[in-house]
């Protein structure tokens, strides 16, 4: 991509004096270099954590479902709380791709690779919650509509099986997206590296890619078109695992509001998330002229924006509440504010609410540690609005009788502690493995992308790579 | 016939594994010649050999035992494989048969029933009585003889017998349960008779024993009272909890329910008055509840007896007696109330209570008119002419004194139930043998020298009365499990030295009983379970000549209580009774009707009174452990016990329930609750009037089923007095709330389709629930889990909110009043609505709509994503998030005994499968077969056919099931009433169960109390 209309000329997106082979150098050079120490710690805890999940998974397997603290009226509660929160954060990374590409934001590319493949491993983490959350998981496959002699099909009411659909259906268009940009990385890294089995693996994976003008012209098209299809989905998605909760009948989740409430809360949290990673590598693989602090800034600014509606959504439902005169729906929420789970919701409030609110101040926006401490706070406090929302509605509805409380289960706690194995393991891979940074686009947002780049300051070309 | 031929079944299997060359051919690692190999052997050589020797393997193994099987070749008459067979039988209790009828599948009692054409039980059931299936198949019951502790056999018992009683003049001892048999008494006179320094007496730990004895006091002899509560239009319960405690309770609460039927505004309830300490069941459906100390309840009958002495000849006894309750504003009330009731009302107390209080009962009912009317005394056979409480302190003190030699008990377990002050245990130490019958090794049978296991009623011959005197034999519906004998063999063994089958021990007894054809008469009575124009005979009554002098005597006696003393009280346990049901399973599950505590027992005090001694007011919502005092009496005997508050308890009283804290007894008894026994001596049987109580510092956890008891204001349970419900006859239906009317205007959901009700088929299945029959007491619960094989889960799992019950009783308690709030109780079971919330939700279709109206839950389709059960705002779904049946199922020495308690008609269900109420739809299902292979073509079973299990077993016959789309239909016929309205209208969800509201029948000249 090119930026060939500036009028007011915009802050340079990277900073620092680099050319072309610099930035490839800086980029290309992380997955060839000696595997750092820090690295290896790492993913040695990931993998503890990771195995820990497993053994969580196969215990939950083993006895039942009851190993988790689920009673009769509260029956989804980590589960699905982990479920929604891990989708959400996995929204970040196709808004920066697709949405951001269509409103041709090049700031985007210095954090795009890295945001999808958090998306993609996200929603990995995710989608283990509906499949082990199931009484019966050795029957999970009857949720897919295959053709049988009984001639059964899933029941295609029910939101449960259109969230199957949509998660599905976002995993695959995400990766396929990220795999869709990688290819011209991956033919960089073919180029660079020494290994011949290296060589091999990323030329296998690379599709023979050339650099040729045409190949770039229907890979543009090909890009613009996938990220045209990704883009519905980012909204679809978290519409649809709202639905979940929308459709059903319990006061607290029949709600009307949820769906773009819940597409906010999702890209502040995936933001968020994107957050907490990016101030990480940036600083120990020493990327602070890609990732600049203008990025932070403008990440905290579209935190700061959904944020606030989700601030909205939270006071808006209150209102409905009391508008729509539904006396179940009333308690449900005073309930929610003063009943049992009182403390998650004003953690929620508190995180979700009132920590954004620094945002609005410049230099907070622009501070790095305060962002890097907000952008945990601000998954803590996503984290606890699904709680609210999942388990309050479910642990007091209709009937009185039957109200009970939810308390989690060291084998809860330890699932979702074990996901962020799974996460970073596979997040690590990817920084360690492959480019982190999409070296063509990041090329497409520097001065020196400019046709007229070189005439106007060198008054000679340059060969790119 | 067809138990022998079972027999030699099993018996050629074994055979077969006997058989000579069936043996040969085990022992021999390798079929023959394989054995044969040799070194140096070719490949096609070893082919060869190894082809030839497994097709002789083969062959060795297919050949049939053609010889040794026997076929059915004559099969028994009526026996169809896959089709119950029912039979008429008797359940004791207390000295009373209740008569059921007995469904067997294969030879395996699976279900209790009550039978219609006993009087007693009018085809109606309590929880006892339903859970004594599971009673039956307790694995942990006795299976030895023992002697001493150690293995002994039936026949070294029989030989100790002919030897030991072959001396007349030994000094014996029998205590024996309370029993009504026949038979028994024969056996017992023939006892006496033959050891004449022998002494018999009747143990029961709670008993009607001071009732009895207070009826003596006044008419001079021991009767037992029958009340007559359908015939009564006003009843006074003094602290008598008869809906849960009286060995009547059945027939008790089905007439009840009748007094209180509410057809249409015109109709005139009956009305309960109710005071007492502990919030009973009864109680919690009185229309007055006064909540009084148990110590005051003989004050405050005496008061009421004094105002009636007033205006009503026959009470001069009373006549100027003042005390502290003299001007009660309840006394007024009360008697002004009697008095306008004459011979339509009924006063009653607690049996618990001491003898004056019965004969002021008692004199009360005789000078209203009661007696003979709403009141009848019964001369019955079976009561001692002597107070046997006393009887058994005295021989506890004869015993110790070294004067017996031998006792023989009889079923009865005293040294767990037995009044502290009596040291049984102690007593027993001076009795050299001591011979205990009874289900389980006990207390009583470790202090035992002989211990013989005893057979249950579903497994033995038996015979007995009824409460009000209905004679019946009890059939054995099965042989006996664990080679258990019944009260009549062993007592016969003890006494004549010899060993009798149960059956014809039964018959000897009832050649007297009989008319002379006697074996068609033998085999009505077994038909039909009774014995037609059988009864105790009603007795007029009259007081006795010296009545006011002992009168004067007991109103002369200080009260022994102080308003400031903290009393405690004992009373039976609503479930475990005094400790016999404790290794019931399904008992010790089912939540206590007030409580809805499983698994435990608690101290129940008032929220006062745990104010005072410095405990939360109310429990902490969610929170499981609650504080545990220390209980200490008088005489220094302790108890540490978990404290609960229960409103409307009267204060300063704890009300504690026997029947725990059992040890060694089994699985499920064992380490369930506080042993109270201690506590209770043989003066103070009922109450203690003064105890300290402490906080013991510690928390113990309780498993509830219902954590919330408020109704928040919400619609869900329609109750209204009487007055109000003339006014309004549609109140229930008016209550539905529809979106920013609540409080107004009420308006019913409209739709925005023209859908038709149900599909074009018939039948359509519906339920209607009458609020203002149901009492609360439960027995829907446990009929439903012996008809629907639900497994019993345990405490951990009861409080972690995972109970499996498909039908619970919600109970609220209502009204600003904290102290003496009033009580609903709402059975709640799957309401199969039309436009089902849990149908639309499921991914898989698990969970759909039948032709006619069933929400119906298919196992093998469900893959556990618990979705439509947090989608049922009635919350009836239930998830097997452990694998509960095959845990109940499969675990014990000898599984397979409790497999045989399973309906082979109902799936037992897989871990994390949802399941529910289904309407019963087995028996919908065999209703829907015979149909159709009586009419040919129709599928729709006539009115009354299909019977659900919680509504056959309903002894309030608060549940209506049946066709819908037919409107002659007896639940069309209820639902149709103005009382009947939909739980959750507004939702639009269509509930096919509906409910009718309770009416209550409130005095207006009743000043509210708290």
């Amino acid at each position: 991509m090119s930026q060939n209309t500036a009028t007011v000329p915009d802050e340079r997106l990277v900073k620092g004096n680099h050319d072309f082979a610099s930035i490839t150098k800086l980029i290309s050079d992380i997955p060839q270099e000696k595997t750092p120490l820090w690295w290896y710690i790492a993913f040695g805890i990931s993998n503890i954590l990771l195995a820990v999940m497993l053994a969580m998974v196969v215990w939950l397997v083993w006895e039942g479902i009851g190993v988790w603290g689920l009673n009769q009226p509260v029956g989804w509660a980590w589960d699905i709380t982990n479920f929604v929160w891990w989708v959400g954060i996995g929204h970040a990374g196709t808004l920066i791709s697709a949405i951001l590409f269509l409103f041709r934001q090049g700031w985007r590319t210095a954090i795009n690779r890295f945001a999808e493949a958090m998306t993609i491993f996200a929603v990995m983490c995710a989608g283990l919650f509906p499949a082990i959350h199931v009484g019966r998981l050795w029957t999970i496959y009857w949720i897919f509509p295959l053709p049988n002699s009984m001639q059964l099909w899933p029941n295609f009411n029910s939101p449960l099986l259109w969230d199957v659909f949509a998660v599905f259906t976002y995993l695959i268009v995400s990766t396929l997206f990220w795999y869709v940009g990688l290819v011209p990385d991956l033919a960089t890294m073919r180029d660079k590296v020494k290994g011949k089995i290296s060589k091999m693996v990323y030329g296998l994976f690379a599709l023979g890619w050339t650099g040729g003008n045409r190949q770039w012209q229907n890979y543009e098209k090909a890009y613009m078109i996938l990220a045209g299809l990704a883009t519905p989905l980012v909204l679809s998605v978290h519409t649809i695992v709202s639905f979940d909760f929308a459709v059903s009948i319990i006061p607290g989740w029949h709600t009307t509001i949820f769906p773009p409430y819940f597409v906010a809360g999702a890209v502040f949290s995936g933001f968020a998330m994107v957050l907490s990673l990016m101030i990480i590598t940036r600083k120990l693989y020493k990327l602070e002229d890609i990732m600049t602090v203008d990025h932070i800034e403008k990440m905290n600014i579209i935190i700061l924006v959904t944020g606030t509606m989700v601030g909205f959504a939270y006071a808006m439902e209150f209102f409905i509440a009391w508008y729509g005169g539904v006396e179940y729906e009333k308690f449900a929420f005073i309930n929610r504010a003063f009943g049992p789970y009182a403390w998650a919701y004003w953690i929620m409030i508190t995180c979700n609410v009132v920590a954004p609110q620094f945002f609005w101040v410049k230099k907070f926006r622009r501070n790095i540690v305060l962002t890097f401490i907000l952008s945990i706070v601000i998954n803590i406090g996503m984290w606890f609005e699904r709680f609210v929302i999942v388990v309050t509605s479910l642990a007091q509805d209709f009937l009185p009788s039957s109200w009970g409380y939810f308390s989690p289960t060291y084998v809860d706690v330890l699932t979702y502690v074990g996901t962020f194995g799974l996460f970073f393991t596979l997040f690590l891979l990817f920084m360690r493995f492959l480019p982190m940074i999409s070296i063509a686009e990041i090329k497409g947002v520097m001065p020196q992308a400019n046709p007229a780049y070189y005439r106007t300051q060198n008054g000679h070309s340059k060969k790119t790579d | 016939m067809e138990k022998e031929q079972q027999q030699t079944y099993w018996r050629s299997l074994n055979e077969l594994a006997q058989n000579e060359e069936y043996r040969k051919f085990a022992e021999r690692e390798f079929p023959e010649n394989a054995t044969e190999l040799k070194d140096g052997v070719s490949r096609r050589n070893f082919l060869q050999i190894m082809g030839a020797s497994v097709a002789l393997a083969g062959l060795a193994s297919c050949r049939k035992p053609v010889q040794k099987i026997l076929p059915f070749t004559r099969q028994p008459e009526h026996l169809v494989p896959g089709i119950p067979l029912y039979y008429a039988s008797s359940l004791p209790f207390r000295g009373s048969l209740s008569g059921v009828v007995v469904e067997t599948n294969e030879g395996r009692p699976t279900k209790i029933e009550g039978n219609d054409l006993h009087p007693g039980s009018k085809g109606r059931t309590n929880t006892r009585q339903q859970a004594a299936i599971l009673e039956l198949y307790d694995q942990d019951r006795s299976r030895k003889v023992r002697r001493n502790g150690e293995d002994s056999s039936w026949s070294d018992f029989v030989n100790f017998c002919s030897e030991h009683f072959s001396d007349t003049n030994r000094r014996v001892a029998f205590i024996s349960e309370a029993n009504s048999s026949p038979a028994l008494d024969r056996l017992r006179n023939a006892a006496l008779n033959r050891f004449p320094n022998a002494q018999w007496v009747t143990y029961e730990p709670f008993n009607e024993e001071s009732l009895y004895s207070g009826i003596g006091l006044a008419f001079g002899r021991r009767l037992r009272p029958l009340y007559h509560f359908d015939k009564s239009k006003v009843t006074v319960s003094l602290e008598d909890d008869f809906m849960q405690h009286s060995d009547n309770d059945v027939a008790y609460i089905g007439e009840f329910a009748r007094s209180r039927s509410v057809s249409s505004p015109d109709s005139q309830p009956s009305r309960l008055y109710v005071a007492e300490s502990n919030y009973s069941l009864t109680g919690s459906n009185a229309d007055h509840r006064l909540r009084i100390k148990s110590s005051e309840i003989p004050g405050f009958t005496f008061a009421l007896a004094a105002r009636l002495s007033e205006s009503l000849p026959g009470l001069d006894a009373f006549s100027g007696y003042r005390n502290e309750y003299s001007d009660h504003s309840w006394i007024s009330v009360l008697a002004e109330e009697l008095l306008r009731n004459r011979g339509e009302s009924i006063v009653t107390a607690g049996a618990g209570h001491d003898t004056p209080v019965h004969a002021a009962v008692a004199a009360i009912n005789l000078a209203l008119g009661n007696a003979g009317h709403t009141v009848e005394y019964l001369e019955v056979p079976y009561i001692a002419q002597n107070d046997q409480n006393d009887a058994l302190r005295d021989l506890a003190g004869e015993m110790r004194t070294g004067n017996y030699d031998t006792v023989v008990l009889i079923g009865t377990n005293p040294v767990y139930t037995a009044p502290a002050d009596l040291d049984f245990t102690g007593a027993l130490d001076h009795v050299s043998e001591k011979i205990h019958l009874s289900l389980h090794y006990d207390e009583t049978s470790r202090a035992g020298t002989w211990h013989i296991p005893r057979a249950h009623p579903l497994e033995t011959w038996g015979d007995g009365h009824s409460y009000n005197g209905i004679r019946s034999v009890i059939q054995p519906m099965i042989q006996p499990l664990f080679g258990g004998k019944s009260e009549t063999e062993f007592l016969n063994t003890v006494v004549n030295g010899e060993d009798a089958g149960g059956h014809d021990l039964i018959r000897e007894t009832w050649q007297d009983l009989l008319p002379s054809a006697f074996e068609s008469s033998w085999n009505e009575v077994l038909h039909d379970g009774l014995q037609k124009n059988t009864r105790y005979s009603s007795v007029d009554v009259s007081l006795v000549t010296g009545f006011a002098a002992e009168a004067a005597e007991f109103l002369g006696r200080p009260m022994e209580h102080s308003i400031d003393a903290v009393e405690l009280v004992i009373q039976p346990d609503p479930k475990l009774h005094d400790g016999r049901f404790a290794n019931n399973g399904w008992l010790q599950e089912l939540p206590d009707p007030m409580t809805k505590i499983t698994w435990d027992n608690v101290a129940l005090l008032s929220p006062n009174t745990a104010e005072r001694f410095g405990l939360p007011p109310a429990r902490k919502f969610g929170d499981p452990d609650q504080q545990v005092i220390r209980i200490t009496t008088q005489t220094g005997a302790q108890a540490e016990i978990a404290a609960w508050v229960l409103p409307g308890h009267a204060d300063n009283s704890i009300t504690i329930y026997t029947g725990y804290g059992r040890r060694k007894i089994g699985r499920v008894a064992d380490q369930v609750g506080v042993d109270i026994y201690p506590l209770r001596s043989s003066d103070n049987s009922l109450f203690i009037t003064n105890v300290n109580v402490e906080s013991a510092g510690r928390t113990y956890v309780i498993a509830s089923t219902q954590d919330h008891h408020s109704l928040e204001g919400r619609p869900h349970i329609q109750d209204a007095d009487l007055d109000y419900y003339r006014q309004n006859p549609t109140f229930a239906q008016d209550a539905v709330y529809v979106p920013g009317t609540f409080g107004g205007e009420r308006e019913h959901p409209v739709s925005l389709f023209s859908d038709k009700e149900w599909p074009d088929h018939e039948p359509q299945w519906g339920m209607a629930i009458d609020l203002n029959s149901c009492i609360g007491c439960g027995v829907c619960t446990i009929a439903c889990q012996a008809e629907n094989n639900i497994p019993v889960i345990g405490k951990r799992e009861v409080r972690r909110g995972r109970e499996m019950h498909w039908i619970r009783t919600d109970r609220y308690f209502k009204g600003d009043d904290h102290g003496n709030p009033k009580v609903m109780h709402q059975p709640v079971p799957c309401m199969h609505c039309d436009n089902a919330p849990c149908e639309q939700v499921c991914p898989v279709a698990a969970t759909t709509h039948s032709n006619d109206g069933l929400n119906q839950m298919t196992y093998n389709r469900c893959i556990g994503t618990r979705y439509c059960a947090n989608n049922c705002p009635f919350k009836v779904r239930r998830f097997n998030f452990f694998n509960y049946s095959k845990e109940y199922l499969t675990t014990g020495d000898d599984p397979e005994i409790i497999q045989m308690a399973m309906n082979p008609d109902v799936t037992v269900r897989f871990r994390g499968v949802m399941e529910k109420c289904t309407y019963c739809v087995q028996r919908i299902s065999r209703a829907k077969i015979d149909t159709k292979n009586k009419t040919g073509d129709s599928i729709k079973p006539p009115d009354g056919t299909v019977v659900t299990a919680c509504q056959q077993a309903c002894p309030a016959n608060a549940i209506s099931f049946g066709d819908i789309s037919d409107e002659n239909s007896i639940v069309s016929i209820e639902k149709s009433k103005d009382r009947n309205y939909l739980m959750l209208e507004e939702l639009n969800i269509r509930p096919r169960t509906s409910y009718l509201a309770k009416i209550r029948n409130p005095n207006r000249d009743v000043p509210e109390q708290s």
